[in-house]
């Protein structure tokens, strides 16, 4: 009954994405009011079939309709409601109904906030919205379908979504986060095709482009920060990202997102690079096909695999559609898309967004190599090899710097053809806080060459950052503002600038955080028996207790250890090894201490028979920053999607504001 | 039309296309067995009810040996692939579970509610497991009609797995 209802639900919005696609094209073509009418409906029955697919399966969860085969595969009677209600992402065939919910989500929200004054792009827009729905509906109708009867004889339970994803709060967020930022990139991919088809790119279409390029970009830094804490926390390995397969293909949308965004900047103030931030758009888009393709064929081992399912070869093939589609239409359509005529130094603001893209692209390049390279070569000598961490490392590691680099040395450049003088003004003035920042890094023990870097850099960067941010605010307290006023006039007429500068600021921060990390990181390992101490650094380490616990998925045994630091008791942690039915191997969980300067981070290795515990202990300086350096960066992300007050009057002012600030340079 | 886009284009995408077309042919988890390519070790076990049965006896069909427990998710997940395929290769291939270190009362109750597939073997002192070199559930071994070890799967079986393996032995 409910598996009908379901299928009937995603059947009809399969129809109606199927009905969009060739309503919104001709209705682009024919440039019809009247058709693209019809497409918005379209739009929103789309995403409203959707919503009610969604919520006739988690009925079907919360009641526990276990003749439905993905209530089957991942309900049981013993999971918590909460868990049951989110367990809707926990699996294959439920996380690709979420996408489509998603993706209906979407299309119905351009439909509705771009209906005034993009009617030119409107409905081309929404036609290759529908047309990704089309191959997501197929997929949750048909090959990876959620509401499936389960084969007979109907079990009287199930054996609950994967137990490592029920252990932890952040697991709960993690998926839909990245889910936002993979769905996300179709919409600036379809409004992309839109300009293209449409011959042209102007400001109008820039602006909406840019806010839902923000979008999906802003949700891929918070998926990826949250899927690398939730290691840290949970998986007991001490680190929070290792280049497995699944996190590079959540960061390579990312970066060329980053590229997009940045020469979306260029194109919107000189009407250059048209073509160049249209390709990388699609290329986000593509590149998040291919992660979900790699992801979930199970081509490329990696600790993410464990649901290994039949619908590869499809995503391969919506890849290869696609990626005809793109090449076709970018051969037949590019040249409509002209930039207009400027002569610009190499030496400018322009030359460096430029460099920043290209090493965005490079860096993208780089571990998309590096992932696709196991395949490679098992498929060319037929050997298995894995790419670790020292490739990615080695290589990653210096274009990072030089993008921390420009991030200083681009905002402090004018735009245009600046002279030698005003060159020279501009990139010198920060060079104080480079070399008191390199010399606070020295004092602090900093003597390796790349943390000497990050500290000359960021410091540079941070100068920089933090005077072209507040450039407003000071111009108007210059002319006798008061600064509360000044700092929130400035503000209100200029979001975006602030935004985009506490992106660069939460860089800079989780930029030296990781540097500090994994630069100064001490670990130390003990076998105790019950009343023994270890020390690590500051800190006195008493094994109290050891307990074994038996709970439904997992036997824990569970330490109790005191801490102890400078002679002040600090309490407990208790860190587990835990045996999860699903696994083959235990899996130790960490107890983390946090603290603003550093974690101290308990695993159990191992329990022996005579209650022995093998402990490692690790103290990590600055692992907090890096969460707090990207929750800025999403913070900015946000700021940067709000509008400015009095919107045309005051962009201008604001923009020629910054514009003059740059080029003035005056502290 | 943009010659250069069009080249650049295609010289990118298609390669990437066939190259992971190409890729499906391999599991990154099919793990090397030494036992991959020998014979399989001879074993006869008794099901729950009593009934024997010889490796020898399986002689001229190819068999799929499952090493599965009742307090194993991944082995609740490819029951049902199981019960699926055993109907739908019946006659064609022979499906064996091995019970690897549980109880008669779980399996029973577990068979009750979910469904058999083949015979349930037991294998006291895991001694089959031991010749297998099994180190975890669910393992699955595929054996050729003469009785040659052909994969090994160290993980929760798929019905297009099944298929690809099974196919070339038919």
């Amino acid at each position: 009954m409910i598996s009908s209802l379901g299928q009937i639900l995603v059947l009809l919005a399969l129809l109606t994405c199927a009905v969009g696609v060739p309503v919104g094209y001709l209705a682009g073509a024919r440039r019809s009011l009247e058709g693209l009418r019809l497409t918005r409906r379209l739009a929103l029955l789309y995403a409203a079939l959707m919503a009610l697919a969604t919520l006739v399966m988690e009925y079907a969860l919360l009641t526990h309709d276990f003749s439905v085969s993905y209530v089957a595969s991942v309900g049981s009677l013993a999971t918590p409601t909460h868990i049951t209600i989110v367990s809707l992402w926990s699996s294959l065939e439920g996380s690709i109904l979420f996408w489509g919910l998603v993706l209906g989500g979407a299309t119905a929200a351009v439909a509705y906030l771009q209906r005034r004054g993009h009617e030119d792009y409107l409905a081309y827009t929404l036609a290759t919205l529908f047309a990704i729905g089309i191959f997501f509906t197929y997929l949750i109708s048909g090959p990876a379908n959620p509401f499936a009867p389960t084969a007979l004889p109907i079990p009287t339970d199930g054996p609950g979504p994967n137990p490592l994803l029920q252990n932890h709060i952040l697991m709960i967020i993690h998926p839909p986060m990245l889910y936002l930022g993979y769905v996300g990139m179709s919409v600036p991919f379809a409004m992309a095709v839109a300009a293209l088809l449409r011959g042209r790119l102007g400001p109008t279409w820039l602006r909406p482009l840019r806010n839902w390029l923000l979008l999906p970009t802003g949700f891929l830094s918070m998926g990826i920060m949250l899927g690398g804490w939730w290691s840290y926390e949970v998986l007991g390995w001490g680190g929070y990202w290792a280049w497995d397969p699944v996190e590079n293909a959540s960061f390579l949308p990312w970066l060329t997102g980053i590229a997009a965004l940045h020469s979306a900047i260029v194109q919107q103030r000189r009407g250059t690079l048209k073509a160049w931030t249209t390709i990388l758009i699609m290329v986000s888009f593509l590149l998040t096909i291919l992660g979900t393709f790699l992801t979930r064929s199970g081509v490329v081992n990696s600790v993410h695999s464990f649901t290994q399912s039949p619908i590869g070869p499809l995503f391969l093939g919506f890849l290869a559609v696609t990626l005809v589609a793109v090449v076709l239409l970018l051969t037949f359509r590019i040249d409509t898309l002209v930039s207009e005529p400027h002569e610009d130094a190499v030496v400018s603001r322009e030359g460096a967004f430029l460099l920043n893209n290209l090493l965005l692209v490079v860096l993208m390049f780089t571990v998309l190599i590096g992932t696709l390279f196991p395949i490679l070569a098992e498929a060319v000598r037929g050997v298995k090899v894995s790419v670790g961490e020292p490739y990615f490392n080695r290589m990653a590691v210096p274009i990072c710097f030089g993008l921390l680099l420009l991030m200083g040395v681009g905002p402090a450049l004018p735009w245009g053809r600046p002279d030698r003088g005003s060159l020279k003004r501009a990139l010198l003035h920060p060079l104080p806080a480079a070399f008191i920042a390199a010399l606070v890094t020295w004092l602090l023990g900093g003597r390796h060459p790349y943390l000497l870097l990050t500290g000359a850099l960021g410091g540079y960067a941070l100068w920089v950052t933090f005077s072209q941010a507040s450039r407003p605010a000071r111009a108007r307290a210059g002319r006798g503002e008061k600064l509360p006023r000044a700092l929130s006039s400035s503000f209100w007429r200029a979001p975006r600038l602030l935004g985009a500068y506490t992106v660069h600021f939460g860089v800079i921060v989780t930029f030296a955080a990781i540097a500090i990390s994994s630069n100064f990181q001490t670990s130390q390992e003990a076998t105790l028996a019950s009343g023994s101490v270890m020390t690590i650094g500051d800190y006195r380490l008493t094994l109290s207790s050891v307990g074994q616990f038996e709970e439904p998925h997992l036997t824990a045994q569970r330490a109790t250890i005191a801490i102890e630091r400078k002679g002040r008791n600090l309490g407990v942690l208790e860190p587990a090894l835990n045996f999860y039915r699903t696994q083959r191997e235990p899996i130790g969980t960490p107890a983390v201490r946090t603290s603003a300067t550093h974690d101290l981070y308990l695993t159990v290795m191992n329990v022996g028979a005579d209650g022995r515990v093998g402990l490692r202990a690790i103290v990590t300086p600055a692992v907090l920053w890096i969460w707090i350096g990207v929750l800025m960066m999403v913070a900015g992300t946000a700021l940067c999607l709000l509008q400015p007050r009095a919107a045309e009057a005051t962009r201008v002012v604001a923009a020629s504001a910054a514009g003059a600030a740059a080029t003035e340079n005056v502290a | 039309m943009n010659r250069k886009v069009l080249i650049i284009g295609s010289l990118v995408s298609l390669p990437l296309i066939a190259f992971l077309a190409v890729s499906f042919r391999f599991d990154p988890r099919a793990i090397d067995s030494p036992l991959v390519g020998r014979p399989a070790p001879e074993f006869v076990l008794a099901d729950l009810e009593g009934n024997v049965v010889s490796s020898k006896s399986l002689a001229g069909k190819p068999v799929v040996l499952n090493f599965w427990a009742t307090w194993c998710v991944p082995c609740m997940y490819e029951h049902p692939v199981f019960v699926q395929a055993a109907r739908r290769y019946e006659g064609k291939v022979e499906f064996l579970g091995v019970i690897y270190q549980d109880e008669e009362q779980d399996i029973r109750r577990f068979l009750a509610q979910r469904g058999s597939w083949g015979p349930s073997l037991v294998d006291p002192d895991t001694r089959v497991a031991i010749a297998y070199g099994v180190y975890g559930v669910p393992e699955t071994f595929f054996i050729d009609a003469e009785g040659v070890i052909v994969q090994k799967l160290a993980q929760a079986v798929t019905p297009g797995m099944l298929d690809r393996i099974l196919g070339p032995l038919l």
